[in-house]
Order: C-alpha cells, then structure tokens, then sequence
C-alpha cells in the first residue's frame, strides 16, 4: 500500500514539474526583469531590411501571420473598412492612387497625381492612362470620383463623412439631397478631375483636406445601392482591384488567399500568391519559431523577448506613429458652445507643479525594464519619423527627481506635517487623482513604479477608481471631464497627418486636458495657414508649438515607440523603412517552405 | 405529458420576457458605446455623434427597448455595429462553427469518460480506479487555457500534426472532399483539449453510481439467480448508473451552441464563446442582446429536455 501511495506521489510530482517547465521560461524571464536590470535592447539597431541569400524560387506562396485575438471583420473596401486587422489585409490589394515621401507626403510617383492651386482652392488629380483593373476592364477618372459618391451618400454610414469631407464644396449638399452631384468635383476627361475646396491647407499634402487617396472599381460598384454595399459580394467576397494581388477566396474572419494580379500596373508580381491568416497573440511567438509564416504582422512588442534568439527569423524594427503622454485636466469641455474652457481653480493649474510631476518618473527606467527599449522616452508630442516636423532639440522632462523637489518647493507645496507627502500652499493635505487603461499585468506594475516615483519626491499620486480602468470606460470619463480625474496616461497614434489642431485646439473635443491659450490658437492656426504652404515655414511653425507645448507643460509625452516586424529567412528581400519599403510586386522567395 | 410541455412553453415567455429587459437595461449601463472605440485623431467627434444619432441611440431607453422588441418579434435582430452584417447571420457562422466543434467534443468526452467511469467504478480501489481518479482530478484542475497551449505548442508546432489555428484551410475550395476534410482536421486538436478536460464530472458521477448500485437488492438477486457478473454489470448496473448523466443530457445538447471561450481564443477557432465575449468588449449591443436571449432559451429548453429525457429513461419518473 505504502508503495502504491509513493507511486502516486511520485507521479503528480513529475506531472507538476513537466507543467512547471513549459510555463517556465516565461516566469523565469519576469524576475529577471524585476530583480536586475533586463539587457536593453538598442532599438536603433533592429535593421530595417532582411536580406537572404540564394536563388529565388519560381512563384511561391507568401505566408503572413496577422496577430490579433479576434477574427478579423473582412470589410474589403476603402470607403468603408473600421478595423485596422482589414487594413492589413487590404494592403496587399491596394486601391490608393498616391504613393508618399518624407513625412508621408504626396509624391509623384503614384498611380496619381497632385497639383493644388492654393490662391483658387483647387486641387487636380491626374491618372495614369492604360492602368487596368484586376478583371481586365480599364481604370479611369471615374473610378477616382466614384469614391466620392460613395462617402457622401445620404446611406453611408462610416466614419469619413466628416468636417474634413464637407470642406468640399457641395459634399454636404449633396449628402443632404439638395444637390444631384456634388458641384465641387468636376471630371475634366477620363484622366484627370478637378476637386474645389472651400479652403486649402498644407494639410492636403497629407491627404486632409477632405482630398480622398483610393479608387473605388465603378464598374463593379455602380448597380449597388450604398446602403447594401456593406454586406455585398464585392466588398465581402471578390472586389476588384487595382493593387498588386486580388482576393481569391476568404474564410470568413479567419484568413484571406490573394493571388497575384496579372493586370498590375507595376508588373505582375514574381509571388504566385499571398495568404494572410490570424494567429492568436498567445502562440505566435511559438509560429514563428517554427516557422509557419514568413512574415508576421502586429506582433505584440511585449513579447519581444521570446523570439528574439529564433534562428530563423530576421526581426525588423520601425518607429510607430504614435506617442504615450500624460494630460492634466485643466478644465471642462463645454458642449453648447463646443469649447474648451480652462478652470483657473483646477487642482493641476500650476505649471511648476506639473513639471515637477513630469521630472520625477523615471520613464527611461521603464522604458528599459518594462519595454526592453522598445520604447523610448519621447520628448515632443511630434514622433520623430515626421523629420521635418519633429523638434529634436526638445529636452522633455528627463527623470530629475532633484529639479522636481525643487519645483515643488518653490511652488509652495511643502512638507507640514511630516507626512512624507507634501501639503498644498494653503497647507491642506494634497493628493493627485491619476487615470490609467487596464491592459496587461505589466500596466499595473509600470503604475505603481510611477506612483513609487512621485512618492519619492512627496507627491501623492492615487488612482482615480481606485484601480486601472477599462478602455471603455477610461475614454468614456476623459472625455465627460471626471471630477475624479486630475491626470491621466493615454497614447495617439498620429497616422500619416500630424497636424496638432483636432488634439490640441480650441474647439477639439479631443483636447482632453481642456488647456487652452491665445498664444496657443495662433502656434495651431500657423501650422495650417497659407504661409505654411512653404514646407520650411510649416516646419518652424510645428517646433514652435512643440517648444511651447513643452514649456507649459499640459501634456508630458512619455513614449515613443518601436514596431517590430518578424520576417522569415526564405523572404529573399524585405524592406519596411518608410522611405523604401520593398514593393509587392518585387518579393521574392529562396525556399519553398519557410525555414523552421 | 404533452400538456406539460406545452405549460413550460407558455411560462417560458413571461421568463424570456424578463430577461430581455434585464438585459436591454444591463448593456444600456455599460460605460461606453459601439463608437467609442473610433476615437482616433483622424476621426470627426461631430460624426461620431451623427453616427449615434442615426443609430438610434441617442433616443430614450423605453424607444429602444420597444424598437428592439418589435423587430426581434419580426426576426430582425439588427446588425452588428462591428461586423456591419445582420446578427443571425453573424450567429449562424459562428453558431455553425460552434456546433461542430462541441459535438466532436461531447461525443469525445462521452467516448472517454464512460469506459473509464465504468472500470473506475467495477474495480474500486485498485490501482486502475486510482489511476482514473487521479486523471480526473489533474484534469479538473488545469485551466483550459494551460492545457490549450500545451497542446498547440506540443502537437500543433513541435510535432506539426494538427494545424493550430482556424476552422478550416483558405487554400481549399468549397465543396471539395478536401474541403470538409480541412474542417475535420481543424476541429481535431480543440476538441480533443476541451474532451480530456470535461470528463471529470461524468467519470466520477458514473463510478459512484456503480459502487452504489453493487450493493442494491437488485443486484444481489441477479447475482443469487445464478447470472455472471459480466452480465449483471452489462445489463443492470450500467442502465441504473446512466440516470444522472441522462439528466445532464438536455443542458448539453442546448449547451452545444455556448462555446469555449479559451479554446476559441488559443485555437482562433471563430466561435460563440468568443463572439460573446467581444461583442461585450466592443459594446456591440445588437450582438450582446440576442445572444443572451438565445442562451436564456437555451438554459430552458435544456431543463425541458433533461425532464423529458429522465423521464424516458426512468420509468419511476413520469411528467404529469
């Protein structure tokens, strides 16, 4: 009997060790982090590039892995897509018409071109001639209008019938019914429209404006009413395109073939086909490894530790456009007039205050520990990739827990009653309300890092519900004012227009810190005047409100961060710099199955 | 008994009814709506609102609630404001998806757990019932999740025998033998994880209802009449035990349509459980509603059914 119990025992201790070590290496990896300081992985060293040897193969099949934990919507239209998952995937059947340079504005180069003449508000997109759609018909002028018509419809329902939009002259006549056409969009021939503007900004140059950067295939859209476009067969199933590959079969929310599209005005392409399938975040480190992709898309940056040493891999590294900050609430957002009206009273409205919140979190430490450097500490609400934007003479708020203490004093929040903590002027005990969005366990740890760090210097930081907060419900309090809010953690992603003014003016309803200046109205309407035209005047104009931006410190950047992207070493060549990303029709393969 | 049935039919309504204002009010109270999740410096705030309005959700709870009410009575359940495709529809893929994959595992379950209750059961106390015992324990106690990624990390990607996500093949055609062979060989691994972990409940019910029923007076007469005991535990112990597992029966077949959310999510297998789960993180409230009504039906349809089954099986039950 006592035999029979040692086998058992023995049994369940072989089964908890065999669980233990396929959990291991990840727990082992945690404290390591919390105890010494990780490896810091020196982002500006992931390449841009990977380059492999050998001879191409024939054709071949691209495998890309798209990480994401929910199926993907599968709306296939420009007009119409919402999720960023259908983007990635549409990308491989492209219906933009303009290809970008620096800071992501409009080359020449593209399938279109654009000519603005700012003294009459116009703007004249010209097309290629002999340009074919995937399905042999020909590509005109009206497949650049059509998406127009589209956006403007009475039944369209998306997110792009916006203020930019109706600065189209007649856009929202036409929306509204009380025009047949939309008068300011002319087709001159079948190459080229004229669009009228009710005002132009340098803003066109990115793509705002109301200027819209995709075809739409008329010929196969024409007979679908808008309202029913959403859930028709060539949005959902087979739409045209004029991009180097073409849907050939979709599993609904699961995965997408595409094959090469032999119409392409760029040459066919030399890959026979592309398949894009959603990997599950929990084992795509795990599919990497064992090479099921050659390329692997939104590959969450947290893990970048698991497959860093995977022999098979190249991991490519780019800036993302986006930025981390901390706002203050600095006033309410009021509805009827549609302003932003600052609150002389509001508990952050004390400059040296907020410096000395901002100088006293140590955000390269987490930067380091937590993010493995892929993530730096920003200092300007401009990522760096917009070159002639960005201003990198900016210091930010570098961890000085000295500078803040000073600071603080001098701003008379002190000490009284031995507390730890300091008092506010008036001597009454003083605590700082911060919100920040649930995400990862590693949110939390990062939190009170933080709330550690403004301890040191005698800052009482709690957070606002008392823990971190859904995204929903985050945004949801931010956005109605919180009285319970006094600071918050939130990021932007800044897409390919920079311009400040929908997250920084006056009338934004995204202005969440509610700050408000004359000086500042003027530095936001400079960046879009007509002067601004001139790209080295629009250039000062950003680091001007940059510099200002900093020096009153309502909105501390915190992060800047590093996109990573795992590419296979059969992917003969693969470039994502911004400036030089390798062209679809250009990818080759060296093996015919990807190296594990 | 026909009468019977059609009386739980009737309550059901007054139940289904309840329910849906519970509910109706319950995803009114969530914070946040189907468009806060746009929020992006490209988007209009001022569209986002016209959106809202459109929608219809701006109008009073009471408008909602009776729109809702009435086009539900008509079949119209909406559109998701996700997926932009009408909610049966939506519900009809996944639901599909669901349903092959929960009746793989609960013939897989079943297919293991009552060989092992049964022998559990028979030899009591030697190493053989340990061992069972043992394995019901340990399964009880993994998480899904942890014993899902096992599997996809050991099967799916070191041994490459199963493919480790989706429901089927993109490469494959429609209609082709392939095809529905891709869907199989996708349904494989989830549903094996999910049967080795809910066998716990059916082999324990199982092995204490033998060891029970050896000592029933039944029992002993068959055994004093001369009957072999491979006999006896065929033909009279095994029927007896099967009752409370018949009971369950009902809740299982409508719990078909619940699926896993763990494994749908470590498999990225497009399912209910999964859809559940993000349509309330997406606040999709058109998705949110029928699913719980569904599910309400289900949960009662199931109690039916498990009476109707006991009282098939059980002839001392009888529904009046």
């Amino acid at each position: 009997m006592k035999k029979k119990k040692w086998l058992l025992l023995s049994l369940v201790c072989v089964l908890m060790l065999a669980l233990a070590a396929c959990g291991g290496s990840d727990s082992k990896d945690k404290s390591k982090g919390e105890d010494t300081k990780k490896e810091k992985v020196d982002t500006s060293k992931l390449p841009f590039e990977a380059k492999n040897d050998g001879d191409s193969i024939e054709g071949g099949t691209l495998k890309v892995g798209l990480v994401t934990d929910s199926p993907f919507q599968g709306i296939f239209n420009w007009e119409l897509y919402e999720d960023g998952n259908d983007k990635d995937i549409l990308d491989y059947a492209s219906n933009s018409i303009f290809d970008t340079k620096e800071d992501f504005l409009i080359a020449d180069t593209g399938l279109g071109q654009l000519k603005v003449d700012e003294d009459a508000n116009k703007a004249t997109v010209t097309i290629k001639k002999d340009v074919k759609w995937s399905d042999g018909k020909p590509f005109t002028i009206d497949d650049v209008i059509y998406p127009y018509y589209i956006i403007a419809d009475k039944d369209y329902t998306g997110v792009r019938y916006d203020a930019d939009f109706q600065n189209i002259v007649g856009a929202k006549e036409y929306h509204d019914g009380k025009a047949k056409e939309i008068s300011g969009i002319k087709k001159v021939d079948d190459y080229t429209m004229e669009i009228s503007f009710k005002k132009v900004s340098p803003a066109i140059y990115s793509g705002g404006d109301g200027l819209w950067g995709y075809a739409a295939p008329k010929h196969q859209l024409k007979d679908i009413k808008i309202k029913d476009l959403i859930k028709s067969d060539a949005v959902r199933k087979n739409p045209v395109t004029v991009g180097a590959f073409v849907i050939d079969n979709i599993v609904k929310g699961e995965s997408v073939k595409f094959k090469a599209n032999p119409n392409y005005f760029k040459g066919k392409p030399k890959l026979d086909s592309v398949v894009v399938e959603v990997v599950p975040s929990s084992s795509s480190a795990a599919a990497i490894k064992a090479g099921k992709y050659d390329v692997v898309k939104n590959y969450p940056a947290n893990d970048y530790s698991a497959i860093k040493d995977a022999s098979n891999t190249t991991i490519l590294g780019r800036p993302e456009l986006a930025y981390s900050y901390v706002g203050f609430k600095l006033g309410k957002y009021d509805t009827k007039e549609g302003v932003s009206v600052m609150n002389d009273t509001a508990k952050m409205n004390n400059v040296n205050l907020r410096k000395a919140v901002a100088y006293a979190m140590d955000i390269e430490q987490v930067s380091d520990v937590y993010y493995e450097g892929l993530r730096t500490r920003a200092n300007s609400l401009i990522p760096p990739v917009f070159s002639s934007f960005y201003d990198d003479s900016l210091e930010g708020y570098k961890y000085d827990p000295k500078q803040a203490k000073k600071l603080l004093e001098e701003a008379g929040y002190k000490d009284t009653n031995n507390d730890g903590y300091v008092e506010d002027p008036d001597g009454k005990e003083f605590s700082i309300k911060l919100a920040a969005m649930s995400g990862s366990d590693k949110d939390e740890k990062i939190i009170q890092f933080y709330i550690q760090n403004w301890k040191d210097v005698g800052l009482k930081v709690e957070l606002s519900t008392g823990r971190l907060i859904e995204f929903n419900s985050f945004y949801d309090k931010v956005q109605a004012d919180d009285k319970d809010i006094d600071m918050f953690m939130a990021a932007w992603g800044t897409g390919t227009n920079p311009s400040p003014v929908g997250l920084y003016g006056k009338e934004a309803q995204f202005n969440f810190s509610r700050f408000v200046s004359d000086d500042l109205t003027k530095l936001l309407s400079d960046i879009d005047s007509k002067e601004a035209m001139d790209s080295e005047y629009r250039g000062k104009a950003f680091r001007a409100w940059q510099e200002y931006m900093s020096e009153q410190a309502t909105t501390i950047p915190m992060y800047f961060r590093t996109e990573i992207i795992p590419v296979n070493k059969r992917v003969k060549n693969y470039n994502i710099d911004y400036l030089n990303e390798t062209e679809l029709q250009d990818l080759e393969l060296v093996a015919d199955e990807p190296v594990k | 008994m026909w009468k019977t049935i059609a009386r739980r039919f009737l309550i059901m309504i007054p139940q289904l009814f309840v329910l849906s204002i519970f509910i109706f009010i319950l995803a009114q109270f969530m914070p946040g709506d189907p468009f806060s999740g746009l929020i992006t410096p490209q988007t209009d705030p001022n569209r986002i609102e016209e959106l809202r309005e459109l929608a219809g959700l701006n109008d009073p709870v009471y408008v909602q609630y009776w729109n809702w009410i009435v086009n539900m009575f008509q079949g119209d359940f909406g559109d998701s404001y996700t997926f932009k495709v009408s909610v049966a529809s939506l519900i009809g893929d996944r639901g599909l998806n669901t349903l092959w994959l929960s009746l793989l595992s609960v013939f897989l379950v079943y297919l293991i757990a009552i060989p092992l209750g049964v022998i559990a059961g028979r030899y009591q106390n030697s190493l053989k019932d340990k061992t069972i015992v043992l394995y019901s324990f340990i399964s009880y106690a993994i998480p899904t999740f942890v014993l899902g990624l096992i599997f996809v990390y050991v099967f799916g990607y070191k041994l490459q025998w199963f493919p480790t996500s989706g429901t089927k093949d993109v490469e494959e055609k429609a209609g082709t033998l392939g095809y529905y062979w891709s869907i199989i060989y996708h349904l494989l691994l989830p549903a094996i994880t999910y049967a080795v972990l809910g066998t716990t409940a059916i082999i324990q019910y199982l092995r204490s209802e033998i060891i029970d029923a050896q000592l029933q007076d039944y029992v002993k007469t068959a055994r004093s009449k001369g009957i072999p005991m491979k006999k006896v535990y065929s033909r009279h112990i095994f029927r007896n035990s099967l009752l409370p597992i018949a009971a369950f029966l009902g809740f299982t077949i409508t719990g078909l349509l619940g699926g896993s959310f763990f494994i749908e999510t470590i498999f990225g297998y497009p399912g209910m459980g999964k859809l559940f789960i993000d349509s309330i993180m997406a606040r999709d409230y058109s998705v949110i509603t029928t699913l719980i009504m569904l599910y309400g039906f289900l949960t009662l349809l199931g109690s039916l059914l498990s009476d109707i089954i006991l009282s098939i099986v059980d002839p001392r039950i009888r529904i009046e």
